[in-house]
C-alpha cells in the first residue's frame, strides 16, 4: 500500500497575513485601471505569428518546373496536378484536406510554394475549398480590420501582452531554394521519331532541328534550357529526361 | 560553361526516310501510295507511332486536318508494311507443325494462343499479353493481360471477325512493361510489329512474343454487323462467330445461322484483297484452325522463343497435342496468293 501524503495549508502569522492581503488590494486596484487581459481582440487586433507558421499556400507559376513533388509528398492527398491551358501541371489545394505541414513547400524544387501567416479564409461548403491553381496566385481576399498586433512577452515569470500599433506582415520572406540546374537530354536516340513535337513545345528555343544529307539533326542548347521539362512530358517516345547539369 | 553530360545527349541524329512525292507532307504520300492505291490493310502501324493523329475514319484509314496537324516526321512510312509492300505467302520457315488443345482454356479452337500467352507470362518471358476481347456488340476492344486470372474475361478468347486495334495499344504496352509484352493478331499486324522492331529498337527490344493468326480475310465492323443483321444475327445472343468448310457460322444460345463466305465478297476490305499472306509467316508462332481435328489449334512453331514456351506447355502438361497436317492448307494458301494480281504495280 501506498502511503498517503496529507496536503497542509501554508502558516502565515498577523503580519504576513496583512502584506498578503494589501499585495492582493493592490493587484486588483491595478487590474481595474490597467487589465491585463490574456484576450486578443481579434479581428480588431492580430497575434503576431512567427515566420515559421504555417497558413494558407501561395503558388508562382514562373517558378514551377511541373516536377509533381509537392503532390507527390501531400501526406493528406490536398494536392492535385492539373493541367493549365499551356500544357503545364500545376498544383491545386483542396483545404478540406490539407492538413498545414507545409510538407509541400519544403519540397517545392522551383521555390514556388510560398508559405504565408494567413489562417483565417472561410469557407461556405467543402467543395469551395477546393481551390484551383488562379486563386493560388493571389493572396485571398480578406477584410482587415486590425489596427494592433498583439505579442506575448515573458517579464519576471509572468506572461504579458504587448501590443504595437500597425498591422503584421503576413508573408513570409524566405530566401529562394538552391536549385540544381536541370537541362533536357537524349537519354535513348535510337527510338527519336524525329516528329521535333520537343522543338515545338520548348518556349526558351533551346531546341532546334535541321536536315543535312538525309539525316534530321536534333539539337539541345544546355545554355537557353531553363529545365522546364515540358519537352520531356511531350516526347512522343518518352526518350527526354531532365539530367543534372554540373559544373566542372 | 563546361558540363558534365555526355556527348550525344545534347545532339544526335535521325535518319529521314525517303519521299516520293518530294512537295508532300509524309501522311499524303502514305495516303497517295497505301491508302488511295486501296492497299492499305488498316492494321494500324502507322497510327501506333504517328504523334500527330492518324485514325480510321468511315472504314478507312486517315488524318482529319492533316494539313495543319501533321508534323511530317516520316514515322508512319517508315513503319507501314505497304509503303513499299513486299508480299508473303506460304507456310513459312517453321521448327515443327503441331495441333493443340488447351486443358485450362476455352477458346476458338484449341485455345493455343492464349495458352501460349499466359505460359509466356508464367515463364516470365513477358509480363503482359496484347488481347482482342470485345464488347456486347461484337466490336473489339483491346486488353492488357497481366495476370492469368484476368482470363476469366470469356471474351477475351475467340475469333472476331472484325478488325482490332492491336497495334495503337502496343506503344502503350512497351513503355510500360518490365518484361516484356506478347502480342498476338493477324498476319498485316505481324507484318506491322516486325516493321515498329525493324525501325525501333524500343519494339525490338521489348515485344517478345509474336503470335500470328491463319487469315483470309478479316471485316470492317459496321460492314459485318450490318450483314450479320441482315441475316438475322441477334448479338445479344450471338456467343461465336467462325469460318469453317467455307461456311461462315455465327452461333447464338438458341439458334445458328449459316452462309457461304464467298457472299461476304460484297464487303471484303480492300487491304485484304490484296493480301497473300494466310499463315503470317514473319510470327514467331502462328496459330489456326485448318491443319487439325476439330477443337484443336494448328500451331507452326517458327522461333526459338515460341519453342521454348511450346516446350513449357508440354512439361507443365497444359496441353494435349497431336499431328497437324499442313496439306489441308494448301488450298486457303494457294487461294490468298492468287491475291497477288489484285496487286497494281506503280
Ligand atoms: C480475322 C480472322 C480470320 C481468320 N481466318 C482463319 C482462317 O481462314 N482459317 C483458319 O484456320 N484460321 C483463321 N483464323 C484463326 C482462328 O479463327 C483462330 O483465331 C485460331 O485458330 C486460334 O484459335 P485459338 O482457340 O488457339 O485462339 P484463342 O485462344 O481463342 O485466342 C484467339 C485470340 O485471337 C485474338 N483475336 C481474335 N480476333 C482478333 C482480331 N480480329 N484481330 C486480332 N486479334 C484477334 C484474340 O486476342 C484472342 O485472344 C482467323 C482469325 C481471325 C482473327
Ligand atoms: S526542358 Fe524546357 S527549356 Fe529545356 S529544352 Fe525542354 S522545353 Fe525547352
Ligand atoms: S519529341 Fe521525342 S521523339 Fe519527337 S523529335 Fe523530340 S525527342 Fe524525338
Ligand atoms: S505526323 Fe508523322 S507519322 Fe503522323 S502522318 Fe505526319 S509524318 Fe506520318
Ligand atoms: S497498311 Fe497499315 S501502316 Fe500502312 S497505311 Fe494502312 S494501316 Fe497504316
Ligand atoms: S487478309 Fe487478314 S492479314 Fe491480310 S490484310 Fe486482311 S486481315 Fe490482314
Amino acid at each position: 500500500m501506498k502511503s498517503m501524503k496529507k496536503v497542509v495549508g501554508p502558516e502565515y502569522n498577523l503580519s504576513e497575513k496583512i502584506k498578503t492581503n494589501v499585495y492582493a488590494v493592490g493587484v486588483a486596484m491595478q487590474e481595474s485601471v490597467y487589465p491585463h487581459t490574456m484576450t486578443v481582440f481579434y479581428p480588431r487586433e492580430r497575434k503576431k505569428m512567427p515566420d515559421n507558421y504555417r497558413g494558407f499556400i501561395l503558388f508562382d507559376p514562373d517558378k514551377c518546373i511541373s516536377c509533381f513533388n509537392c503532390s507527390f509528398v501531400c501526406p493528406a492527398n490536398a494536392i492535385r496536378m492539373k493541367e493549365a491551358p499551356n500544357k503545364r501541371y500545376y498544383p491545386t489545394v483542396d483545404y478540406g484536406r490539407c492538413i498545414f505541414c507545409h510538407f509541400c513547400i519544403d519540397s517545392c524544387s522551383g521555390g514556388a510554394l510560398k508559405a504565408t501567416k494567413i489562417h483565417d479564409v472561410a469557407y461556405k461548403d467543402m467543395d469551395e475549398m477546393f481551390t484551383p491553381t488562379e486563386e493560388m496566385i493571389e493572396l485571398p481576399e480578406i477584410i482587415r480590420e486590425d489596427k494592433k498586433y498583439v505579442e506575448y512577452e515573458i517579464e519576471e515569470d509572468d506572461l504579458h501582452l504587448k501590443r504595437t500599433k500597425g498591422e503584421d506582415y503576413l508573408f513570409v520572406e524566405v530566401p529562394p531554394p538552391i536549385q540544381i540546374p536541370m537541362v533536357s537530354q537524349c537519354i535513348d536516340r535510337a527510338n527519336c521519331i524525329g516528329c521535333r513535337v520537343c522543338e515545338e513545345m520548348c518556349e526558351s528555343g533551346a531546341i532546334s532541328s535541321s536536315v543535312e544529307n538525309g539525316m534530321l539533326r536534333m539539337k539541345i542548347d544546355t545554355d537557353k534550357c531553363t529545365g522546364c521539362g515540358l519537352c520531356v512530358k511531350e516526347c512522343s517516345m518518352q526518350i527526354l529526361m531532365l539530367k543534372k547539369l554540373e559544373r566542372k | 560553361m563546361a558540363t558534365a553530360i555526355a556527348i550525344g545527349e545534347s545532339e544526335w541524329e535521325v535518319a529521314v526516310p525517303e519521299k516520293p512525292l518530294k512537295d508532300k507532307t509524309y501522311f499524303e504520300n502514305l495516303k497517295a501510295k497505301v491508302i488511295d492505291t486501296n492497299l492499305c490493310s488498316r492494321c494500324l502501324t502507322c497510327a501506333s507511332v504517328c504523334p500527330g493523329g492518324i485514325t480510321v475514319v468511315d472504314n478507312i484509314v486517315d488524318f482529319p486536318d492533316y494539313e495543319t496537324k501533321c508534323l511530317d516526321c516520316g514515322a508512319c512510312v517508315r513503319v507501314c508494311p505497304r509503303f513499299v509492300y513486299e508480299p508473303k505467302s506460304g507456310l513459312g520457315d517453321y521448327i515443327e507443325f503441331i495441333a493443340g488443345r488447351s486443358k485450362r482454356f476455352a477458346g476458338q479452337d484449341g485455345a493455343m494462343v492464349t495458352e501460349l500467352l499466359v505460359s509466356a507470362i508464367e515463364m516470365g518471358m513477358i509480363d503482359r499479353g496484347l488481347f482482342a476481347g470485345r464488347d456486347e456488340k461484337w466490336a473489339t476492344e483491346m486488353f492488357h493481360v497481366r495476370e492469368p486470372e484476368q482470363l476469366a474475361i470469356t471474351t477475351l478468347g475467340g475469333t472476331k471477325y472484325t478488325f482490332a486495334d492491336v497495334l495503337p495499344a502496343l506503344k502503350e504496352a512497351v513503355m510500360f512493361t518490365k518484361r516484356g509484352v506478347g502480342i498476338v493478331g493477324t498476319p498485316c499486324i505481324v507484318s506491322g510489329v516486325r516493321k515498329l522492331q525493324q525501325e525501333y529498337p524500343i519494339f525490338r527490344e521489348r515485344v517478345k512474343l509474336v503470335v500470328g493468326l491463319f487469315c483470309t480475310e478479316n471485316f470492317h465492323y459496321d460492314d459485318i454487323s450490318a450483314y450479320l443483321q441482315n441475316k438475322g444475327v441477334d448479338f445479344s445472343k450471338l456467343i461465336k462467330t467462325d469460318i469453317t468448310m467455307g461456311k461462315f457460322v455465327a452461333t447464338m444460345t438458341d439458334s445458328e445461322v449459316k452462309f457461304k463466305v464467298k457472299a461476304l465478297e460484297e464487303i471484303l476490305p480492300s487491304g485484304c484483297n490484296v493480301c497473300t499472306d494466310f499463315t503470317a509467316v514473319e510470327s514467331d508462332a502462328s496459330v489456326g484452325s485448318v491443319g487439325s481435328a476439330a477443337g484443336f489449334s494448328t500451331v507452326a512453331v517458327r522461333e526459338e522463343n515460341a519453342k521454348k514456351v511450346i516446350d513449357f506447355i508440354k512439361e507443365k502438361g497444359y496441353a494435349d497435342f497431336g499431328e497437324a497436317d499442313t496439306s489441308q492448307l494448301d488450298f486457303l494458301i494457294g487461294h490468298k496468293k492468287k491475291r497477288e494480281e489484285n496487286i497494281k504495280g506503280d
